[in-house]
């Protein structure tokens, strides 16, 4: 979705265990929800 | 696979907008007011040391700016803010990575927080008076609608706020648009690694909690 927005050089940085403990937890695991960072530019012309 | 899967989100609207967005802005509000009760995420101080912000950042900021922090990742970890870059916060809430970016850039730059959470924003209003800051403010507004002019920012950061919205390719090509052409996007966000069946992504409780 984010390219065919438009943006380009997109990066996805490893995973984090956002909900780890937290009262999500359980249903966070059951889909392996993780957090993460992204990196992305709006082309120059 | 689960990073094309991250990156290639739905586009289809699973549920009605503005019923999602009362109850987004329900539960962040009640994030703004009572920081200290438990929800099914982490907030404040010990989940920006489980995200890997750096301490000093971290520690220089008043519990205010802290403790209704409710963010997924660290939009700082792919890329440093430069000084004096014009940064633009899409779903800032008290303002948490609005502080942080404010001290990157520092008075040559400024930023502007966006948010649709009236106790958001009161909450960082009151921590940018409270810190003296003329290079910060918080405008309310949805990410679909963000109001910032065409190609005012080198960079638009974010961090738990797009898997909230429901059409997030509307989301992306408003930020698209007040980017500056070569500008940067870094955000952070929550994927899924298993698949979501239908009905669960149709649930609109399950968005919120």
């Amino acid at each position: 979705m984010m390219q065919e927005a438009g943006f380009i050089d997109i990066t996805i940085g490893d995973p984090v265990d956002t909900f780890a403990e937290a009262g999500g937890a359980e249903k966070a695991a059951q889909f392996d929800v993780h957090g993460y960072s992204f990196l992305a530019r709006r082309p120059s012309p | 696979m689960l990073r094309q899967r991250a990156i290639a989100m739905t586009a289809e609207l699973l549920v009605d907008t503005e019923l999602l967005r009362n109850q987004v802005r329900e539960k962040y509000r009640e994030v703004a007011v009572e920081p200290h009760r438990a929800f099914h995420f982490h907030t404040g101080r010990p989940l920006a040391v489980r995200l890997g912000y750096e301490p000093d950042g971290v520690d220089a900021l008043p519990d205010r700016a802290v403790e209704s922090f409710a963010g997924v990742g660290n939009p700082f970890s792919l890329r440093a803010l430069q000084p004096g870059e014009r940064v633009v916060d899409v779903g800032s809430g008290a303002g948490f990575d609005s502080f942080i970016a404010a001290g990157h850039v520092g008075p040559t730059g400024e930023v502007i927080g966006i948010d649709m959470t009236p106790e958001m924003l009161a909450k960082s209003r009151g921590t940018t008076e409270m810190l003296g800051l003329d290079h910060v403010t918080f405008r309310e507004g949805f990410a679909e609608a963000i109001p910032v002019e065409d190609r005012w920012a080198d960079v638009v950061i974010s961090n738990g706020v797009i898997n909230l919205c429901a059409d997030k390719r509307a989301v992306f090509d408003e930020i698209l648009r007040v980017l500056k052409p070569g500008g940067w996007l870094q955000f952070a966000d929550i994927a899924n690694g298993r698949p979501v069946p239908p009905d669960a992504r149709a649930d609109i409780d399950l968005w919120t909690g």
